[in-house]
């Protein structure tokens, strides 16, 4: 494929910090004009162009606009300025779990997940032993997940969401759940994705993972983008960086 | 409208969760869908056969036919106002089509309603309404109410997030349009003068739809359906783009 899986362009995103925020119908009314909130850029004039078949990391410190440019690629934040291009089907992992009904089993909740990422009926029926297999949960699968331990109930949304076989995945710091023999496994299971050609964006603030899982990388701060290209030089700059702040 | 497509299976889990939280944990469980309509019949008949001794013929019935669609309309507004503001964690952390939300609520209280129609059709046997061919334009009479139903379910769901009130006005709103609507009164005791007005609200020819068709046996008003046909049409596209204009913010202000 000529084109590119991602193609940002020039993408600006504004918050407003509300100060005391009117939320009711007589606030509005009475503070008509004189909101009190503030603008914040939390992105400004971020280029970025991710070719398919590669792993770019995003590093940065917290409050840079990681999880906000991963939330504006996968479309639930809607950028001010400028445009975002994606090429294939995507998958975003932002929060394990989230959509999961606690009265559901296990099951029950695959099926309510998958769903709410995209996929039809016949998709789950013919993923649902792989995904149930992946999570290892045992016979708790047919349990309500309210009874989950947390590390059980992210072991299942990260089941279900690499399951979607998607083009490209988006991933924000969701690789630090469950206990190592998982952590292990959902390596695995990226290496996996990588080879069979799939597109991956990483937040991660481990330097280490940039170098070892990435082929690309970027460095953001304070909403601008510090450095971008090889993941290693990147990873590098950044982790020396790191030390040299005052902490 | 091609992506919404390629949800339905989202929008059908929604919809079976819908129907089956409302009722989990009582005892009866989705009986209650059956017992509720049962319920309100008991008591309406009850109540307006002994106690307030309606003037009409077969008051309790004439009531249940406009009762039942009624609820459709206002339990999908007043659901729908909670539709996004109440999965935040949803629409915060994943993406999809966010008419889904809404959509699963007018669709849950649709199949409530049909549902419904178990209890009412033998109930007007029982109670010897003489149903007749006239039946035939239900199906239609539903189109057109559901055309209605959609874009304003779609609409207060999304004004909820920038006016959170709306949530806790709706049930009043709703009250007021209901008893503007000929639901417990006929449409005939309206004054003359008055009927131009009256006649603005859209609830009104497809509630006395309802009980052309079910209570008196006869064929709707075709020209009052054929109008609010077109402008639904016309209100649901609007709905639509209203809707996906208003969306686009709803992850950082919900
Ligand atoms: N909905 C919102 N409303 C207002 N400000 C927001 C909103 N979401 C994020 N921000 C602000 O935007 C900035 C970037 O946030 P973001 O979550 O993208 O940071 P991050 O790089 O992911 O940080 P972390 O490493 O802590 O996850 C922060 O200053 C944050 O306060
Ligand atoms: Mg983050």
């Amino acid at each position: 494929m000529s084109t590119a899986a991602i193609e940002v362009k020039n993408l600006w995103k504004k918050f407003r910090i509300y100060y005391d925020r009117a939320l009711t119908l007589k606030e509005r009314l009475l503070f008509w004009g004189r909101q009190r909130y503030e603008d914040f850029w939390a992105l400004k004039n971020i280029n970025l162009t991710v070719p398919h078949g590669v792993t770019v990391g995003l590093v940065g410190r917290n409050g840079s606009g990681k999880s906000t440019l991963l939330k504006i690629i996968s479309r639930i934040l809607y950028p001010t300025k400028g445009e975002v291009r994606v090429n294939g089907r995507m998958s975003t992992l932002l929060e394990l779990g989230a959509g999961f009904h606690p009265d559901f089993t296990g099951r029950e909740n695959i099926f309510l997940n998958a769903s709410i990422l995209g996929l039809t009926r016949r998709e789950i029926k013919e993923r649902l032993d792989e995904i149930i297999a992946f999570a290892e949960l045992g016979d708790f699968i047919d349990n309500p997940v309210r009874n989950y331990s947390s590390g059980m109930y992210m072991r299942l949304g990260f089941a279900v969401a690499v399951h979607v076989d998607p083009d490209i995945l988006l991933i924000d710091e969701v690789l630090a759940v469950g206990d190592l023999a998982f952590q292990e496994k959902c390596l695995r299971r990226i290496r996996e994705l990588q080879q069979r050609g799939k597109t991956i964006v990483l937040v991660t603030h481990a330097p280490k993972q940039v170098e070892d899982l990435c082929d690309m990388a970027v460095w953001l701060d304070k909403g601008e983008i510090r450095m971008q290209g090889e993941a290693r030089e990147v990873a590098r700059a950044y982790a020396d960086w790191l030390a040299a702040q005052p902490s | 409208m091609k992506e919404l497509y390629l949800y339905r299976e989202m929008l059908r889990n929604l919809v079976a969760k819908e129907l089956r939280a409302r009722y989990k944990g009582s005892v009866l469980g989705f009986f209650w869908t059956f017992l509720n309509p049962l319920l309100m019949l008991v008591v309406y008949s009850l109540v307006f056969s002994f106690v307030m001794r309606a003037q009409m013929q077969n008051y309790a019935m004439f009531l249940f036919v406009g009762l039942l669609p009624w609820n459709y309309l206002a339990n999908s507004l007043i659901q729908g106002t909670a539709s996004l503001v109440h999965n935040a964690s949803l629409v915060k952390k994943i993406y999809f089509p966010r008419e889904v939300l809404p959509l699963s609520v007018v669709l849950a209280n649709l199949v409530n309603y049909l549902l419904s129609l178990l209890i009412l059709i033998p109930a007007l046997l029982i109670f010897k309404v003489h149903l007749t061919a006239a039946l035939a334009a239900f199906p239609l009479v539903l189109l057109v109410q559901t055309l209605l139903v959609i874009p304003l379910t779609l609409l207060v769901s999304v004004a909820t997030v920038y006016f959170r009130d709306l949530e806790h006005i709706m049930g009043i709103l709703t009250m007021a349009w209901f008893f503007l609507t000929p639901v417990i009164y006929p449409s005939e005791i309206i004054p003359p003068e008055l009927k131009p007005l009256f006649n603005l609200n859209p609830a009104a020819p497809i509630i006395e739809a309802y009980q052309a068709v079910f209570f008196y046996g006869r064929w709707p008003d075709w020209a009052s359906l054929g109008w609010l046909a077109l402008g639904g049409s016309f209100f649901l596209v609007l709905g639509f783009r209203l809707f996906d204009r208003f969306q686009r913010r709803v992850a950082e202000e919900i």
